[in-house]
């Protein structure tokens, strides 16, 4: 059985999860990056996407959408970010309309390019909703 | 004549009377949500610090950090101000306390500031002084989500990117206890950040992905955010400590008119039936 560690999911009002885990996996900036027991040290920034993570001991994987952040890896991980959301609290209609009114932004060219921007965040944002309500973009085992 | 007097202490008990009612169940009402925003706001404060630390973490385990955000990297000419009240009254001190403040830090500067209000009072009491309001947050503090305040300060951020302003001052009532407030001026950009050589270096060498500057960049805006996240929460938490104390007092007061007048209201009466026993008196002596 593979060593664990700490994880600490925390966002600016409350403490999401804490818990021993065995492989953490986060979307960073550059791509997927699983994490597991005696990592380097690293602090990376995260994109807006899903958070795996196996409990000690469990085999299955745990989902969670994540809201961009960024990850803490030390002797224990602390990803810290600004929303986060397990799959039994996301509403999938909400989303799916948060992501049509964001497409519609992009329809609708503006020449404003932080907007565009944003338009794209809030659909990758809803994406990862609807993705983590229907069990992980991945789908592992 | 003492009839008619006697009518009048009669509503005046009724209407102290009734505005003990209104008090006190105000204070109900605002002791409940107290309650509710003291856990947001310890919740909150457990995990404020981790950011801070990061930051400091970052600034003193490396020597390419870019001077942007940092303290002495331009002159400060142009303040923002983040002034944070209340929208609704009758919480005793808390805005003019506030504002107070405000205006006494606005009055030390040369330039013009740019001014954010969240919550009505300081926005009319500086729109009213001819003040620019650059920015304005009217909904009740108590329910607001990070992801509100997150609007609130970015564009704070992309003004100071821009260069256009050069501090960023966050004025607001800090939680000292349930009786106790105190306002405070934090002072959010430049992050004010000095090399200790006390601070303990990380033993191993930690990856910053995809830069030191950018994880760096990131997360001093962040920092802006996360302050003012705080500071709204700690803010409503105090407004409905204030507005508790206030109408506890209030409350107290209307008791104690209302016995004063009671007294007075049985003198008086009692006065009216001496006058009268003593007119019969004097009518049947007179019959005598």
């Amino acid at each position: 059985m593979p060593k664990s560690m700490l994880l600490e999911v925390i966002t600016p009002s409350k403490l999401f999860y804490k818990g021993e885990v065995e492989l953490v996996i986060v979307r960073t900036l550059t791509g997927d990056e699983g994490y597991m027991a005696g990592h380097t040290w690293a602090v990376k920034l995260l994109a807006a996407g899903e958070l795996w993570f196996q409990e000690a001991g469990s085999k299955d994987f745990k989902i969670a959408a994540l809201a961009g952040g960024f990850v803490d890896v030390k002797d224990n991980i602390v990803i810290f970010t600004d929303a986060a959301e397990w799959p039994e609290d996301i509403d999938l209609s909400r989303a799916q309309q948060e992501k049509e009114k964001a497409e519609d932004w992009l329809r609708h060219p503006s020449d404003d390019d932080s907007e565009i921007a944003r338009a794209k965040i809030a659909i990758q944002k809803s994406m990862t909703r609807m993705h983590v309500k229907a069990g992980g973009h991945r789908r592992k085992r | 004549m003492a009839g008619s007097n006697m009518r009048d202490i009669k509503r005046r008990i009724r209407s102290v009377n009734s505005m003990e009612h209104i008090t006190n169940a105000m204070k109900l009402v605002s002791a409940a949500k107290l309650r509710k925003a003291k856990n947001t706001f310890e919740k909150t404060r457990e995990y404020f610090h981790y950011v801070t630390e990061s930051i400091e973490e970052i600034f003193n385990n490396t020597s390419e950090v870019p001077t942007r955000y940092l303290q002495g990297n331009r002159e400060i000419k142009t303040t923002c101000y983040i002034i944070i009240t209340s929208s609704r009254g009758l919480c005793g001190g808390f805005n003019s306390n506030v504002i107070k403040e405000a205006a006494r830090e606005i009055e030390k500067d040369w330039e013009k500031p740019v001014i954010v209000a969240i919550g009505g009072r300081g926005k009319e009491y500086f729109e009213k002084r001819g003040f620019e309001i650059f920015e304005e947050y009217m909904l009740p503090p108590e329910s607001i989500s990070f992801v509100e305040t997150r609007d609130i300060s970015k564009p704070i951020i992309e003004l100071y990117d821009a260069g256009k302003i050069d501090e960023v001052v966050l004025i607001y009532t800090s939680f000292v206890s349930s009786m106790e407030q105190k306002v405070r001026s934090v002072t959010l950009l430049p992050f004010e950040i000095h090399r200790d050589p006390d601070f303990p270096m990380l033993e191993k060498q930690v990856d910053y992905e995809p830069s030191v500057e950018e994880v760096f960049n990131y997360l001093v805006p962040k920092y802006v955010e996360i302050m003012v996240y705080g500071a709204i929460v700690e803010s409503a938490t105090c407004e409905h400590a204030a507005r508790r104390m206030a109408m506890e007092n209030a409350t107290d007061n209307a008791r104690e008119v209302m016995s004063e007048l009671t007294l007075f209201y049985n003198r008086t009466r009692q006065a009216a039936i001496t006058n009268e026993i003593s007119e019969i008196v004097g009518g049947a002596e007179a019959l005598k």
